[in-house]
C-alpha cells in the first residue's frame, strides 16, 4: 500500500539508543501507515528489537521522538504505550500457563472487573474475540494450547486493550509453516479492519509475502524503506548483510590433511528437540571453514558437541584419525581442540575468580603448572602474565577478578587462552560478537595467526560479513542441517543470504 | 537534580570486605547493647563481667577453648562446602551422626583404649559423611537444593540420638536425664590443663590443611572454579558432579569427626542424648559466614563466638537469660551479612537524569 494522504499511524523520528557505550540505534526514522503491514528487517543485532521495544514503551530512547497519530508521545511503561494504541507481542510469550485464556487476557488490565467470576471473564473475552475476529477457547488453559494458539492469545491480549498498532517480534520463529500461514491471514484481516502491523523478521520470503512496505536496518542504521512489491529476496539480503569488513584476509584452497572430521552428527538441544541433524563437515589443517546461519539453527549445539559439552546422538567426530565422539572436555583439551564458546560468561570464564586462575583454566593440568597434587602458583602467575601480555589484556592486576574486565578484554583473554589450547583444532563461536571494531579485529587476527600456524578452524557466526571475510570455505546451516557449502571464491553473499533464510537454492538444493 | 545514590562497586577489595564485615558485627553488638540498656541493664558492666569471667581464671580460657573445638569443627565443615557455593545447613546433624556412631562403637567394642578411640574416630567420620551422602548425590546429579535436604536431616539426627538415648543404648542407671551409656575411653588430656584434651588440635590441624589445599593444590583450585562457575569448570575438564560429591562427603566427615571428639574429648560429654551439641550446628554456620572463605579468619571467629557463648553461660548466673545470647548471635549474623553487601556499594552524589532501569 502506498503512503496515503493521511497521517501515519505511528512515526519515529531520529531514534538513537545505546547500551553501555555500544550504539544499538543511530538516528533511525521509521513510520507505519494506517492499514499496512510494515516489515522491519535486519540481522541479529541490527536494532530491530531495540527499536520495537522503544516504540512499545519498554526502553526509552536516548534521543528522538515518537508520534502516534501525529501526537508526540512519551512512554515510560508498556501500558502507557498500549493506552496510546501501540502494543507489542514478544517473541517469547508472556502468558501464565496454569491460567485460562480469559484470565490471561484480563491479567494486569485496568478494565478488568474488580470482582470477576470465571464465567464473566470468559464472556468478556468471547466478546473481544467476536469484535476482533480471532478465536481461541476462552476457558482453555494456556498449557493446553498449541504455540500458534498461544500467540493468538498474546495478540488478543494486546488488541483487547485497544492497541491499533501491533508490533510482532519474530512471530514466525516459533511457528510451524502451517501456523505461519494462519498468522498471515490474521494479520491481513487486522489491517483490513484499519489496524497497522509492524512485522519483525529476518526471513525474507515471508516478509515479501505478507508486507506492504519493508524497512531494513543494519548495525542500528536504517538502510532503506520501500514498497514490498517489486523487491527481491536477493536485494534485501544484500541490504541486510552489507559490505565486507576491514581486515584483509587471503583465502586459499587448502589441500592439507583433514584435522577435524564430522560425519552424520545428530544432537538434541536443551528442549530435547533435534538441533543438529546429520551434519557432515571437514576442516583441513590451516583452513578456516565458516558456518553461516541465523542464530538458533543448530550452530550452538554443534559447537558444544565438539567441545564435549553436549552429547551426540548419532554420528562421529574425529580429530586427525582419532575418534573423539562424546569424549569428555578433558580428553578433548588433551587432543588440542580449543573452543571459544558463544556463552563466554556462562561457559568460558569464572567471573568471580582471578585473571590468573582464568588464564590457566584449560591448562592447569599441564606438567609445567602441576606437580603431583600441587598447583605451582608461581608458574601459574608466569603463564598468566605471558598470556595477558600477548593478548594485550588491560587489567589492573592478575589477582583482580575477570568480572572487572571489559567485555573486549575478557574476549581477548579467552581467545588467546583457547588459541594456546588449540594445537590442532579451534572451534570459535561468534568470536567477535558485541565487541568494538578494534577488539573484534584483534580476535579475528588471533584466529588468522592460528590458521597460518596450521590449525584447523571452524568459525561459527551469524555475522555474514565476518564469515565471508575470514573463511576459506563457507557452509550454511539451516534448521540443523548443512544446506550449502562453498569455496570462498564462489561464496556469493546473495546465495548464502537466501540459504540462511531457508529458501531453496536455484539448483534445487535447499 | 542531584541526589545520593548507591552505586555498585565492580571490584571488591578483600580487605575492604573484611573491614565491613567487622563493622557490621560491631554495629550488631551496639544494637544488642541498646536493647540491654532499654531493658534496664548496663551493657558496660555486663561486658566487664564477661571479660572478667574469661580472663581472670585459667578455667575461663579453658572454657572458651573447650567450646571453640566443636564450633570450629562444624564451621570448617560449612566453610569447606561454601567454597563450592553450596550451603551445608546440616553440619549439626552430621556432628550428631558422628557422635552417635562413636558412642555406639565406644560402648560396644571391647578392645584396648587406643583401638577403641581409633575405631570411634573412623566410625564418627564415616557416619558424618554418610549423613550428607544423599543430599550430596541429589545435589550433584539432579540439582536438588541442598539447603532443604541437609537442613531436614538435622531433625532426623536429633531423633536418632533420642532413640538411642531412650531405647537401645539407654543408660539404665541414670534417672534424671535420658541418655546413652557412657564411653569409657577418652582422648588424652593436654598436660598442664584441667579440662582440655587433644581434641583442641583437630580443628586447628584441619584448618591448616584446608588452608594449604586451597593455596597450593590442584584440588583446591578445581573446587574454587566449580564454586565460581560450574559450567566453566566442566568446560575446563573437571568432572563437576563427582568432585562435588567428594567435597560434600569430606564436609560431612569433618562434622562427624567433630561429634566424635566432642564425645571423647570434652569433660562430662561421654554420653549421647537428644540435646547433644545442640548449638554447634548454628554456631559453626555463623562462624563460617563471618570468616567468608578464610580458614585463618575462621579460627579467630570461632574463638570469638566461643567466648561469647562461654560468657553467656557465666552471665546466666548473674541473671541474664541465655536467650539474649542467642538473640545476639542472630543480630551479629545479620550485621555481618549487611556489612558484606554494604562493602559492594558506595554512596555517590550524582545527577538523577538517568531513567530508572525498566524491566522488559
Amino acid at each position: 500500500m502506498a503512503e496515503g494522504p493521511s497521517q501515519p499511524a505511528l512515526e519515529a523520528l531520529g531514534i538513537s539508543k545505546s547500551f553501555g557505550g555500544i550504539t544499538a540505534l543511530d538516528a533511525v526514522d521509521f513510520e507505519v501507515a494506517q492499514g499496512e503491514v510494515h516489515a522491519l528487517l535486519g540481522e541479529n543485532g541490527a536494532g530491530k528489537t531495540t527499536l520495537s521495544n522503544i516504540l512499545a514503551g519498554l526502553y526509552r530512547a536516548d534521543a528522538g521522538r515518537v508520534l502516534v497519530d501525529g501526537t508526540h508521545c512519551e512512554f515510560h511503561t508498556p501500558s502507557q504505550a498500549i493506552a496510546a494504541g501501540v502494543g507489542m507481542v514478544h517473541q517469547h510469550f508472556r502468558l501464565v500457563e496454569p491460567m485460562t485464556v480469559a484470565e490471561n487476557i484480563h491479567l494486569g488490565w485496568m478494565d478488568t472487573p474488580r470482582v470477576c467470576a470465571r464465567r464473566v471473564l470468559a464472556a468478556r473475552a468471547e466478546q473481544f474475540m467476536e469484535e476482533i475476529g480471532l478465536h481461541v477457547d476462552p476457558m482453555a488453559y494456556i498449557w493446553q494450547l498449541s504455540v500458534g494458539e498461544q500467540q493468538r492469545v498474546e495478540i488478543l491480549r494486546v488488541l483487547a486493550r485497544g492497541a491499533r498498532i501491533l508490533i510482532l517480534d519474530e512471530p514466525t520463529a516459533v511457528l510451524t509453516a502451517h501456523e505461519a500461514v494462519d498468522l498471515f491471514e490474521v494479520l491481513r484481516r487486522l489491517v483490513r479492519g484499519g489496524r497497522s502491523v509492524v512485522f519483525i523478521s529476518h526471513k525474507l520470503k515471508e516478509v515479501l509475502d505478507v508486507s506492504d512496505r519493508v524497512t531494513v536496518l543494519r548495525d542500528g542504521v536504517r538502510k532503506v524503506t520501500r514498497e514490498a512489491e517489486g523487491a527481491t529476496v536477493r536485494e534485501l539480503a544484500v541490504l541486510m548483510t552489507g559490505e565486507a569488513g576491514e581486515i584483509k584476509v587471503e583465502h586459499r584452497k587448502v589441500a592439507g590433511k583433514v584435522a577435524l572430521g564430522v560425519s552424520g552428527l545428530t544432537a538434541r538441544n536443551d528442549r530435547n528437540l533435534v538441533a543438529v541433524n546429520g551434519v557432515d563437515l571437514s576442516v583441513r589443517e590451516g583452513e578456516i571453514v565458516g558456518i553461516a546461519g541465523v542464530s538458533g539453527n543448530g550452530q550452538t549445539e554443534l559447537a558444544e558437541v565438539l567441545a564435549g559439552m553436549r552429547t551426540a546422538e548419532h554420528g562421529s567426530v574425529h580429530v586427525g584419525d582419532q575418534d573423539i565422539t562424546n569424549a569428555s572436555p578433558r580428553e578433548i583439551i588433551d587432543h588440542g581442540v580449543g573452543h571459544i564458546p558463544e556463552d563466554r560468561i556462562g561457559m568460558g570464564m569464572v567471573l568471580p575468580a582471578s585473571v590468573a586462575d582464568n588464564a590457566v583454566l584449560r591448562h592447569y593440568r599441564r606438567d609445567e603448572l602441576s606437580t603431583g597434587l600441587g598447583l605451582d602458583r608461581t608458574a601459574v602467575a608466569a603463564f598468566a602474565e605471558q598470556l595477558v601480555t600477548s593478548a594485550r589484556v588491560q587489567t589492573r592486576s592478575l589477582d583482580g577478578t575477570v568480572g572487572e574486565l571489559s567485555g573486549g578484554n575478557q574476549q581477548r583473554l579467552l581467545a588467546h587462552r583457547e588459541a594456546a589450547v588449540a594445537d590442532r583444532v579451534m572451534v570459535a563461536s561468534h568470536p567477535s560478537r558485541g565487541l568494538d571494531v578494534l577488539a573484534a579485529q584483534e580476535v579475528q587476527s588471533t584466529l588468522i595467526d592460528l590458521r597460518d600456524a596450521g590449525c584447523a578452524i571452524l568459525l561459527i557466526s551469524d555475522d555474514l560479513d565476518e564469515i565471508l571475510l575470514m573463511s576459506d570455505r563457507v557452509a550454511v546451516m539451516y534448521e540443523g542441517e548443512v544446506v550449502g557449502l562453498f569455496e570462498s571464491a564462489e561464496a556469493d553473499r546473495d546465495r548464502i543470504g537466501i540459504l540462511m533464510g531457508g529458501q531453496l537454492d536455484t539448483d534445487g538444493r535447499r | 537534580m542531584k541526589a545520593f545514590r548507591l552505586e555498585r562497586q565492580l571490584d571488591l577489595d578483600p580487605r575492604r570486605a573484611a573491614l565491613y564485615r567487622i563493622l557490621g558485627a560491631l554495629c550488631a553488638l551496639l544494637l544488642g547493647a541498646l536493647v540491654l540498656v532499654a531493658t534496664g541493664r548496663n551493657p558496660v558492666w555486663i561486658l566487664g563481667q564477661a571479660i572478667d569471667a574469661i580472663f581472670s581464671r585459667q578455667r575461663g580460657i579453658e572454657g572458651v577453648a573447650l567450646r571453640a573445638t566443636p564450633i570450629l569443627m562444624t564451621a570448617l565443615s560449612v566453610a569447606l562446602c561454601l567454597r563450592l557455593r553450596i550451603w551445608n545447613i546440616g553440619a549439626g546433624g552430621q556432628f550428631l551422626a558422628g557422635a552417635f556412631a562413636a558412642v555406639g562403637v565406644g560402648i560396644n567394642l571391647d578392645a584396648p583404649g587406643w583401638v577403641v578411640l581409633f575405631a570411634m574416630a573412623a566410625a564418627g567420620t564415616l557416619a558424618g559423611a554418610a549423613w550428607i551422602l544423599v543430599p550430596a548425590l541429589a545435589r550433584a546429579y539432579w540439582g536438588v537444593n541442598e539447603i532443604i535436604t541437609t537442613l531436614l536431616l538435622n531433625f532426623v539426627a536429633v531423633q536418632l540420638a533420642a532413640w538411642a538415648a531412650l531405647g537401645f543404648w539407654r543408660d539404665e542407671e541414670a534417672f534424671a536425664i535420658q541418655s546413652t551409656k557412657s564411653i569409657e575411653d577418652t582422648l588424652p588430656g593436654i598436660p598442664g590443663t584441667e579440662s582440655l584434651s587433644i581434641a583442641l588440635f583437630f580443628p586447628l590441624v584441619i584448618a591448616g590443611v584446608l588452608w594449604w589445599v586451597f593455596r597450593s593444590t590442584r584440588a583446591g583450585y578445581e573446587i574454587d572454579m566449580i564454586g565460581g562457575n560450574p559450567k566453566a569448570a566442566a568446560f575446563a575438564g573437571i568432572n563437576v558432579p563427582r568432585r562435588m560429591v567428594a567435597v560434600m562427603l569430606v564436609t560431612g566427615a569433618i562434622a562427624g569427626l567433630g561429634g566424635m571428639i566432642q564425645l571423647a574429648g570434652s569433660p562430662g560429654a561421654q554420653q549421647l542424648n537428644a540435646g547433644f551439641g545442640a548449638q554447634y550446628g548454628l554456631s559453626g554456620f555463623i562462624v563460617a559466614t563471618i570468616a567468608a572463605g578464610s580458614f585463618l579468619g575462621l579460627v579467630v571467629a570461632g574463638f570469638l563466638i566461643a567466648a561469647m557463648f562461654f560468657a553467656g553461660l557465666i552471665l546466666q548466673t548473674r541473671g541474664l537469660s541465655v536467650y539474649i545470647i542467642l538473640a545476639l548471635y542472630g543480630i551479629i549474623l545479620i550485621g555481618v551479612a549487611v556489612g558484606e553487601i554494604a562493602a559492594r556499594f558506595r554512596l555517590v552524589r550524582a545527577d538523577l537524569d538517568i531513567a530508572p532501569p525498566e524491566s522488559p
